[in-house]
């Protein structure tokens, strides 16, 4: 226990004697640690926008007149079957009806036409979302066998295919680009950090041979930097958590504007706060710890 | 209380730093290894406290046999060797109280034992009035004090100063050899590695010549001569 007081000790000790440098270094993992959480929001709001294009995209499966309240019903439960749809929703051929004839309320003609046949001309309409916008095509795919041919009289993926097409490629692209983007950003901050804590070893070179003189085990001296690299990253990332929720306050009406659900940063962070900095926290701990570590290795030989 | 047989260093073809050395020092004697630069003392110190392994022979502090020592060992080792180097090797970012206790709290010695024994040898040495300064707020002479009261704070048996005097003026090398042979008086084996003829000349005791890596003179009480 007095073993682990005096390490706690001489931790403290060295940080606040070596102000400038302990200052120093947690800037710099604050700064790694803005960058992280700034790549992290872009991804976050991309994902989001992404989502919300491709909430919008669904196909449409209009099924002909005469098509039948059991065969449409037969469609849909075989349809809702697969684990690509999200959803299914059906209109009856009256909801179609009332809806086209909303939709056309001004057109005096189209609505006198429509009077004139005596009858209903729609079948049912089915509305299918998919998890992804790729995933219309299977659908599209098992719908259009020889038994469904003459129930089904259009679907409206062939209309959207382009769009659809086009929504994948952009989101995939974004997505790799964020990775890479967080991927590098991770190594450059590796590579600060990592120079950053070894220079503030280095500059203690004399101060750790005297200790080994003077009997210290390799436990003793290491032990400091331990403790030090732990308060380092709680300060770090601390101070990173204030400054993005600050960030956020700024950023997050801008984002209501843009995006019409609830969606916000603030309420992004609060849902996973402790994914979110639990990983950070463990990665700048691991990175100070593996930097004081490699650094303090070839002093600690004796 | 040490013995060395045999022993050869050997860091490189073109360097041979001690070559065939055996000697014997019993407790509680106060002995001067002179030679010049390059003649093997400080290999011969690195030796006795571990940082170096001999190439070729045996070394033995008291019943331990140091030449083969495991890492693990060597801090228990160094507690039992008080060091004192010509650049004192103080932790600047500690105090003078903080150096000696240092020693002591890496060896796990009791808090309240640190309290009593540290002012102890702070008066020894005559530094009780600086405790609280930094080793940049002391002369010389005062650095070398604070160094004597770290060794001194595992009560060693060996007291090893390579070259303790180096950085000093006349007067207060004076003071630091005083310091050593009263400790010596105590019973403590004082192994005093120098080049000043002055100090060795005026001590009158045991005296090791090295000359290239060998050993070429011992006299029971001996003068500087190279």
């Amino acid at each position: 226990m007095t073993f682990i007081w005096r390490i706690i000790k001489f931790a403290l000790q060295d940080i606040w004697r070596n102000f400038g440098l302990s200052f120093m270094t947690v800037l710099i993992l604050v700064l790694m640690l803005l960058s992280v959480n700034t790549l992290w929001s872009v991804k976050v709001i991309t994902k989001e926008a992404v989502g919300l294009i491709k909430d919008q995209v669904n196909v449409s499966i209009y099924f002909s007149a005469d098509a039948g309240e059991k065969n449409v019903s037969e469609i849909n439960k075989y349809v809702s079957a697969f684990p690509e749809v999200v959803n299914v929703k059906l209109q009856t051929a009256d909801e179609v009806l009332d809806s086209f004839k909303q939709r056309h309320s001004q057109s005096k003609d189209i609505l006198g036409a429509l009077a004139e046949l005596n009858k209903n001309p729609f079948g049912p309409t089915m509305i299918i979302k998919t998890r992804e916008p790729g995933d219309y095509k299977k659908i599209i795919k098992a719908l259009s066998v020889p038994e469904y041919q003459n129930l089904i009289e259009a679907k409206s993926f062939d209309e959207h295919e382009s769009a659809i097409e086009k929504i994948q490629n952009i989101t995939s692209r974004t997505e790799n680009v964020v990775a890479g983007l967080v991927l590098l950003f991770a190594c450059i901050s590796f590579l600060i950090v990592f120079n950053t804590v070894r220079s503030a070893i280095h500059t203690q070179k004399v101060e750790i041979g005297i200790k080994r003189l003077v009997g210290a085990s390799n436990w003793f001296i290491r032990g400091p930097y331990l403790v030090e690299s732990f308060i380092f990253s709680v300060l770090s990332l601390v101070v990173s958590i204030l400054v993005l929720y600050v960030a956020m306050s700024f950023v997050d009406p801008y984002l209501a504007v843009i995006f019409p659900s609830s969606f916000s940063l603030t309420n992004y962070y609060n849902s996973n706060i402790l994914y979110v900095f639990g990983v950070q926290f463990i990665s700048v701990l691991a990175l100070t710890i593996l930097s004081s570590g490699l650094a303090m290795r070839r002093q600690l030989r004796v | 209380m040490i013995t060395i047989e045999g022993v050869t260093k050997i860091y490189s073809k073109n360097s041979v730093a001690l070559r065939d050395i055996s000697l014997h020092i019993k407790a509680g004697e106060f002995v001067s290894v002179i030679g010049q630069s390059g003649s093997g003392k400080t290999t011969f110190t690195k030796l006795l406290i571990a940082e170096e392994t001999p190439t070729k022979g045996r070394i033995q502090i008291g019943d331990w046999d140091i030449t083969n020592i495991k890492n693990s060992e060597i801090p228990f080792l160094r507690r039992q060797i008080g060091m004192i180097f010509q650049d004192y090797k103080l932790l600047p970012q500690k105090t003078v109280y903080e150096n000696v206790s240092f020693a002591l709290e890496v060896a796990g010695e009791k808090s309240h034992r640190i309290a009593q024994v540290v002012p102890q040898l702070l008066e020894i040495v005559g530094l009780s009035d600086r405790h609280n300064r930094y080793p940049m707020q002391l002369s010389g002479g005062e650095q070398q004090r604070v160094a004597i009261a770290r060794s001194l704070a595992h009560r060693p048996k060996i007291i090893v100063a390579d070259e303790p005097t180096g950085n000093l003026d006349t007067i207060n090398a004076e003071e630091i050899i005083q310091i050593l042979k009263k400790i010596n008086e105590f019973g403590t084996t004082i192994l005093l590695l120098t080049h000043n003829r002055e100090v060795v000349n005026a001590l009158r005791r045991r005296v090791i010549t090295l000359h290239d890596g060998h050993l070429t003179l011992d006299q029971e009480s001996g003068k500087y001569i190279l």
